[in-house]
C-alpha cells in the first residue's frame, strides 16, 4: 500500500460553494490541490432525490419528524430543508452551537462534498458600489478595501461559467451580468410588473430573478426541466453547485486530491517562517488524526466556520486565534433580516394557470437609499417573491365531505402575489461568535458560542418592507392586501451568515487585506463568506465566488513571484 | 413513466449526450463511495417500523370513513389510494402518542355512536349512515374553527380528515387520476389555459 501524499502546493478546506471555486481555480493554474471535506463524498446520480415523488416518501413529504426533532432541531428551520433534503443538513448533536437563552441564532450548516451549494437558493446577484462605498459613506464599521472595478470582471468569470439566467435592467444599484436567456415570469407577474413600472417608472423594478439555474446548456450541463425541488440535487446538473460543475473540472485536471471525512482541528502556525505551515485533520470515521502541509491554504469552510478554525489554532505568537491579531475574528456577524412584506389578490386570470414548477421567482432591486435618503434607516433590501394560485392544500382544514368535497381538492384557488424583503444588516463588533469554553463536538473540538442580535436599524427596515410591498401590490391593483404581520426572522435563518474575518485597510481593525489575504500570515486566504465587510442587501454567494476566483489569481501570481 | 419522460426530454433537447459525458468526468474518486446516504434512509425506516397504531377493526373504520370523505366517483377514492397506510405510518411513526391516542380514541367513539344509532358497525353501516355520522364531527369541527379555538386541528376527526385529503393527494392515484400532478410535466408555462 502507497503512502498517503501529505505534501501538496494548496491546501482548501471545504468543498462547497467557494471551496469547489478554489479548487477549479488552483488546479487550473497548475497547483496540486488538496481538497478537505468534513462530511462524505456526493454523486449527483447517486444521491440526487429531485424527482422522488412524494408517494415514495414515507412520510410523504412531511419528514421523519421524530429524527428530525431529535437530531435536527436547528436545521429543520430552514426554508429548504425537506424529507428529501434532510440528508444535506448536518446533525445538530454531533455538531453543536451555543446561544444565550432568548437569543436564538439559526446557524444551518452542511457537512457533504459541495457544502452548502447543493442546498443553496441559487439566487445570483451582483453587488455595486452602493454595497462597496456604504460603510465609508455612512461612517459604519471600516470600509471596503476594494470598489466594483475590482471584482466586475470576476463576476463576469464566474456568471459564464455557473450560467445566470436573467433579464438586464441597467439599475446602477444592482448591475448587469454576463446572462442566460431570462426565465418567464408567469401572466399575473407580468400583469403587476406592467402595473408597478407605470406607477414607479425605474424606481422600483419588477424582473424576474437572477437564477444560477440554466436556461440553455451550458459547459455540457443540461437545461433546466423545471421539476422543482433544486435542493434535493439534479440529477441532469442544470443548478449550480460545486458537485455539478467546479469540482468535476477541478477533477479532471488530475491535480486535485479530494479527501472527504476529513474535519480539520486546526491550522499549524510556523512562528520562524511566519506562514501556516499546514493543517491538522481528523478523520470523521476513524478518529485518526492526520498532517498535511502546502505552500498556501485556502479557507473556505463558510464564514462562521471558518472564524471557529481560526479561534481553534490559536499559538504563542496568536494567542487570541491564528490571524487574528487585530481582535476581529468571529466579530461582525451578518446576516440578512427577512419576512418582512405582503400578499394580495389579483383577480382578472381565473381562466390561467401554471404548468411546472419554476426553480426562481420575481426580484425587485432595493429602492431605499439609492437616490434619495430615507429618515428611519440606512441601507435598504429587495423583493423576492412570485404570483401562483393555490391547490388542494386549501382544502385540508375546509368543511364538507364526500363528491362535492372531493371535486373542490381540483379547483385552483384565486391567484395570489406576494413580496418577501431581504434586508441589509450592519456589521457591529458584538455580534461575534467565541469559543464556547465546555461545549465540543463529536470529535473533540470546541464549539462556538454565538452572540447575534438584530439593531433597530435592522427592525425599521423590516417595519419598512410590509409598508412598500403594499404600495406595490395596490399599485398593481390587488384585493385583500395584507403586509406580513409575523416579526422578523431569526438571525441567521436567512442562511447568508457572513463577517466573522473581516476585510479591510488597516491590519489594525481588520483580518484580511483586499485579497482575502489575512494580514498576520500572508499564505493563508479566507475566501467564503467571513470577509464581507458589509452585507448588502443581496444573495451573497455569486460574490463570495468572485472574490474566490480573484483571489486564487492573485495568490498563484505571489507564489510564482516568490512573495508567499 | 418519469424517468421515461425524462429521458425523452433530454434526447429532445440534446441533454442526454452532455449527460454521458458527464458521467465519464464524474467517475471520480469523490463520488464512488458506496451509498452513504442508504443510512439516513436505514434511519427513517428504523424509526417508522414501531408498534401499529391501529388494530384490524380500527384500521376498517379508518378505510370506510375515508372512503367517505374521498369517495370513488368517475376517480378513485381513498380506499383505491391506500391512504390507511399512510394514516397507520403517521400515527405510529410521526405523531406523538398523546395525537395517536386521541385519535384512536375517536375512532373508537365513531365505532360506539354507529351501534347506538344504527345497531351496528360503522363499517356495516350504509353510505348515508355513515355520511350523517361523519357529518356530525364535521361540524363540530367547524365550530371550533369558527370560534377560532386553537385545539380544533387537533380533534380527532381534523386529524383523520387531514391525514385522509393529504394521504389521498400525494398519492400515485390521487396525483394521477384526479389532480393530474403526475407525471411530472417537466416543462414551463406560465399562462396555460384552465382545463388544458
Amino acid at each position: 500500500m502507497s503512502r498517503e501524499v501529505t505534501t501538496y502546493d494548496a491546501i482548501v478546506i471545504g468543498s462547497g460553494m467557494t471551496g469547489g471555486w478554489a479548487a477549479k481555480e488552483l488546479t487550473a493554474l497548475g497547483l496540486r490541490t488538496l481538497v478537505l471535506e468534513a462530511g462524505r463524498p456526493i454523486s449527483p446520480e447517486l444521491d440526487a432525490r429531485e424527482h422522488v415523488p412524494p408517494f415514495q416518501m414515507p412520510f410523504r413529504g412531511l419528514g421523519d419528524r421524530k429524527h428530525i426533532d431529535a437530531r435536527q432541531a436547528v436545521q429543520q428551520k430552514s426554508v429548504t430543508f425537506d424529507e428529501m433534503s434532510q440528508q444535506f443538513w448536518t446533525d445538530d448533536i454531533d455538531n453543536p452551537y451555543s446561544t444565550s437563552d432568548g437569543r436564538r441564532f439559526d446557524w444551518f450548516r452542511s457537512r457533504q462534498v459541495g457544502g452548502k451549494s447543493i442546498i443553496w437558493g441559487r439566487q445570483a446577484y451582483r453587488m455595486s458600489d452602493l454595497d462597496f462605498g456604504a460603510n465609508a459613506r455612512d461612517g459604519v464599521a471600516v470600509d471596503w478595501p476594494i470598489r466594483y472595478a475590482d471584482i466586475a470582471p470576476w463576476y463576469d468569470v464566474v456568471e459564464r461559467f455557473i450560467g445566470v439566467s436573467g433579464q438586464k435592467e441597467q439599475l446602477s444599484q444592482l448591475p448587469d451580468g454576463q446572462f442566460l436567456p431570462p426565465m418567464a415570469l408567469n401572466c399575473v407577474e407580468q400583469h403587476v410588473q406592467s402595473r408597478i413600472a407605470a406607477k414607479y417608472g425605474r424606481e422600483r423594478v419588477l424582473t424576474i430573478g437572477r437564477a444560477a439555474v440554466l436556461t440553455t446548456a451550458t459547459n455540457g450541463r443540461a437545461p433546466c426541466h423545471y421539476c422543482g425541488p433544486c435542493h434535493r440535487g439534479c440529477s441532469t446538473r442544470s443548478y449550480f453547485s460545486s458537485v455539478n460543475a467546479t469540482l468535476p473540472v477541478a477533477q479532471a485536471t488530475g491535480r486535485m486530491t479530494l479527501r472527504p471525512h476529513s474535519v480539520v482541528r486546526s491550522l499549524v502556525y510556523d512562528a520562524t517562517r511566519q506562514r501556516v505551515s499546514g493543517v491538522r485533520v481528523i478523520d470523521a470515521r476513524t478518529g485518526v488524526e492526520h498532517a498535511y502541509s502546502a505552500r498556501i491554504v485556502f479557507l473556505c469552510a463558510s464564514a462562521i466556520e471558518s472564524a471557529r478554525l481560526l479561534l481553534n489554532s490559536a499559538s504563542p505568537r496568536f494567542p487570541n486565534g491564528l490571524a487574528n491579531s487585530s481582535d476581529q475574528v468571529g466579530r461582525n456577524i451578518m446576516d440578512h433580516i427577512k419576512w418582512g412584506g405582503a400578499t394580495g389578490q389579483i383577480d382578472g386570470f381565473d381562466d390561467r394557470r401554471v404548468i411546472g414548477e419554476r426553480p426562481n421567482g420575481i426580484y425587485v432591486p432595493r429602492f431605499r437609499n439609492v437616490s434619495t435618503a430615507h429618515a428611519d434607516f440606512l441601507r435598504g433590501y429587495g423583493f423576492q417573491g412570485g404570483a401562483g394560485r393555490g391547490g388542494w392544500e386549501a382544502a385540508v382544514r375546509a368543511p364538507g365531505l364526500g363528491a362535492a368535497f372531493k371535486q373542490r381538492l381540483t379547483a385552483p384557488g384565486p391567484w395570489s402575489m406576494s413580496f418577501a424583503g431581504f434586508g441589509e444588516m450592519l456589521p457591529r463588533e458584538t455580534n461575534r461568535a467565541t469559543i464556547d469554553p465546555s461545549l465540543k463536538d463529536r470529535w473533540g473540538i470546541p464549539a462556538l458560542h454565538i452572540e447575534a442580535q438584530w439593531s433597530d436599524n435592522e427592525l425599521a427596515i423590516h417595519r419598512d418592507m410590509g409598508v412598500t410591498a403594499s404600495e406595490l401590490l395596490d399599485a398593481a391593483g390587488a384585493r385583500r392586501v395584507r403586509a406580513h404581520t409575523h416579526g422578523p426572522s431569526t438571525p441567521g435563518n436567512a442562511n447568508h451568515e457572513m463577517g466573522a474575518a473581516r476585510m479591510g485597510r488597516d491590519p489594525k481593525t481588520s483580518v484580511l487585506n483586499g485579497w482575502n489575504q489575512t494580514w498576520d500570515a500572508p499564505n493563508l486566504f479566507v475566501t467564503d463568506g467571513a470577509f464581507m465587510t458589509s452585507s448588502g442587501c443581496q444573495n451573497p454567494s455569486l460574490t463570495y465566488m468572485a472574490m474566490t476566483a480573484r483571489a486564487c489569481h492573485y495568490a498563484v501570481e505571489q507564489l510564482k513571484r516568490r512573495e508567499l | 413513466m418519469e424517468r421515461r419522460q425524462l429521458l425523452e426530454w433530454m434526447v429532445a433537447t440534446g441533454g442526454l449526450t452532455a449527460l454521458n459525458r458527464l458521467s465519464a468526468s464524474d467517475l471520480m474518486a469523490m463520488g464512488r463511495e458506496a451509498h452513504a446516504h442508504a443510512r439516513v434512509h436505514a434511519d427513517i425506516v428504523a424509526s417508522a417500523a414501531t408498534v401499529p397504531a391501529l388494530d384490524a377493526r380500527s384500521a376498517a373504520i379508518v378505510t370506510a370513513a375515508a372512503e367517505r370523505i374521498i369517495p370513488a366517483t368517475d376517480t378513485p377514492g381513498a380506499t383505491q389510494a391506500n391512504v390507511t397506510a399512510f394514516i397507520e405510518t403517521m400515527l405510529s411513526g410521526w405523531y406523538a402518542p398523546a395525537d395517536r391516542d386521541r385519535f384512536v380514541a375517536g375512532i373508537g367513539e365513531l365505532e360506539t355512536r354507529a351501534r347506538e344509532l344504527f345497531t351496528r358497525s360503522f363499517v356495516t353501516c350504509d353510505p348515508s349512515q355513515q355520511v350523517a355520522l361523519l357529518e356530525k364531527y364535521d361540524a363540530d369541527v367547524t365550530t371550533l374553527r369558527t370560534a377560532q379555538d386553537a385545539t380544533a386541528n387537533a380533534h380527532w376527526f381534523a386529524m383523520l380528515k387531514y391525514l385522509t385529503v393529504w394521504g389521498y393527494c400525494t398519492s400515485e392515484v390521487g396525483m394521477r387520476e384526479l389532480l393530474h400532478t403526475w407525471p411530472m410535466p417537466m416543462r414551463y408555462d406560465g399562462s396555460a389555459k384552465v382545463g388544458a
